[in-house]
């Protein structure tokens, strides 16, 4: 018997929803904004159901959706979730506390400000989410094609700044073991 | 600004109440519309979502040297015609006649395309396709804005289009059908100004203007034959055998790619076909001297320089020289290589 509709979205909150709210918790200023964020990615998901991808396509999908809700705050069209009130109030006593388990070293974080908006958002998906670039390219939009050499550039730049290379993908954004592409049949 | 926790530090927090409120929040909201409609992703992304597809595949799909899985391939002769006089505007010949502005990435396939240009941290990304799938890419782009909306009417290349704003710097038109063909202009790193005016420096040229106006590292028509020669030159020279199998002619290896990472993934993919072809062939007729031969012509793509030369702007390469491991190593076929490679 195929699984319900609550069933799958049960599902595939429990499987994404921690990557999730990072993923809104390392581009906003302050936790609320996060718990909006994740809110309102989550209400895409539960209402497009039938568009959600399955498998390892299922992440990047939901950081297409969580870039496209962080644009629309970003731009000021920023209106308070109605969702979420008890997440809002959980993230904002708990996040402050928390300095551990950070996903790169201040003087990279300041290094990539210094880069150019594109740049950046390319870097911190390959950094701080462990994408790889034909995943990136699933969450931008663009094509593989287009984004490993502007990856590459990327690097390069913010290894000029830092004088040596940041911190490899991988160990540090944690575990999605749901991004781990097999590349052997 | 929020500590940049991992998502394992993010698991930890003592959130247990409002994630499970949350949860049941969002399943109690009314689902007013879950009619699957057309990804807002270009067709070769929405394929290689196909659970049927192998990650190898998925990757060669992302790249668009591939066919799509249910697609009928097209017949080899497609590939050697002359291409079409057709309209300008609709055959993706476009050109960005503006200051610092270059072509970085091209592919053209069957009415559908995309083209990349780039000026420093600017960036435009045209993208074209057929009209059936018009409709779907406009009612996804509704949703770039909340509640829904139709985008604000702007005119390109002297016809109407739809323009939504991603973000201040971050916009996105689509262009109405047009000779069989809609476009949609992605543009970032620009004020919605400077987008403007950038669509505005947009010319619709023809085929021979447009092939003129290539940047130096793209293949032009009159370039194309020697290219592909040398591309087929270089693969001989690198295998012990012959560059094909019998029965496969040599001038049925044609590209009409511009950009040379296209063409390259073309080419080297159609001779690694023929040989898996043959490979299978000879399983099929138990020709044990036919199929190691077909094996060797394959290991030898390790050593053919276009790809090679190709392997810092995307898989290709990659997934070409594990179909090779494979029948190396394995002694078997990969599943549906034909899609993977674009066979």
């Amino acid at each position: 018997m195929s699984e319900s509709r609550e069933e799958t979205f049960r599902r595939l909150y429990a499987d994404h929803f921690d990557a999730v709210l990072g993923f809104a918790l390392r581009r906003t200023d302050r936790p609320e904004d996060a718990a909006d964020v994740t809110a309102d990615t989550f209400l895409v998901a539960w209402r497009r159901l039938a568009h959600v991808p399955g498998g390892v396509e299922t992440r990047p999908w939901l950081y297409g959706v969580a870039r496209r809700v962080l644009a629309n705050h970003r731009r000021g069209d920023h209106r308070r979730s109605a969702l979420g009130d008890r997440l809002r109030k959980e993230l904002a006593a708990a996040v402050p506390d928390c300095s551990d388990e950070v996903v790169q070293r201040a003087d990279v974080t300041v290094a990539m400000h210094r880069l150019s908006a594109r740049d950046q958002e390319v870097l911190e998906l390959h950094l701080w989410e462990g994408l790889e670039p034909r995943e990136i390219a699933e969450v931008l939009g663009l094509t593989t094609v287009v984004v490993r050499p502007r990856l590459s550039r990327a690097r390069a730049r913010l290894r000029e700044l830092l004088g040596n290379d940041p911190e490899p993908p991988g160990h540090l954004p944690s575990r999605h073991p749901q991004l781990t592409r097999k590349e052997q049949p | 600004m929020n500590a940049k926790l991992t998502d394992d530090a993010v698991a930890g927090l003592p959130l247990s109440l409002g994630r499970a409120e949350l949860l049941e929040e969002i399943m109690s909201t009314p689902v007013l519309d879950d009619r699957p409609i057309r990804s807002r992703e270009p067709r070769r992304r929405t394929r290689w979502l196909v659970p049927a597809a192998a990650a190898v595949v998925v990757a060669a799909l992302a790249l668009g040297t591939a066919r799509w899985a249910g697609d009928d391939p097209a017949p080899a002769a497609d590939r050697s015609a002359p291409v079409m006089s057709m309209p300008a505007v609709a055959n993706g010949y476009v050109v960005l006649d503006a200051p610092g502005w270059t072509m970085v990435a091209r592919h053209a396939d069957e009415g559908r395309g995309e083209m990349s240009y780039e000026n420093g941290d600017q960036y435009l990304e045209l993208m074209w396709g057929l009209p059936e799938d018009y409709d779907g890419y406009v009612e996804d782009r509704r949703h770039i804005v909340r509640p829904a909306a139709d985008g604000a009417p702007i005119q390109i290349l002297g016809l109407g289009a739809q323009m939504w704003a991603y973000s201040p710097d971050d916009h996105t038109a689509i262009r109405e059908v047009d000779a069989g063909q809609w476009i949609e202009f992605r543009g970032e790193g620009m004020d919605e100004a400077g987008y403007l005016a950038l669509l505005g420096q947009l010319r619709a040229v023809d085929e021979a203007e447009f092939d003129a106006m290539l940047p130096e590292e793209f293949v032009t028509g009159a370039e194309r034959n020697d290219t592909v020669d040398t591309i087929l030159d270089e693969i001989d020279a690198a295998s012990d055998g012959p560059l094909l199998p019998e029965g496969v002619d040599r001038a049925s290896i044609t590209s009409d790619q511009v950009d040379d990472y296209q063409l390259g993934s073309e080419i080297s993919g159609q001779v690694a076909c023929a040989w898996l072809g043959e490979y299978a062939a000879a399983e099929e007729a138990g020709d044990q001297g036919r199929m190691d031969a077909a094996a060797a012509a394959l290991n030898s793509s390790h050593d053919w320089p276009v790809l090679h030369r190709m392997d810092d702007r995307g898989y290709f390469p990659e997934v070409l020289w594990m179909y090779a491991q494979q029948v190396a190593d394995a002694g078997t076929l990969p599943e549906d290589y034909q899609n993977g490679l674009g066979c």
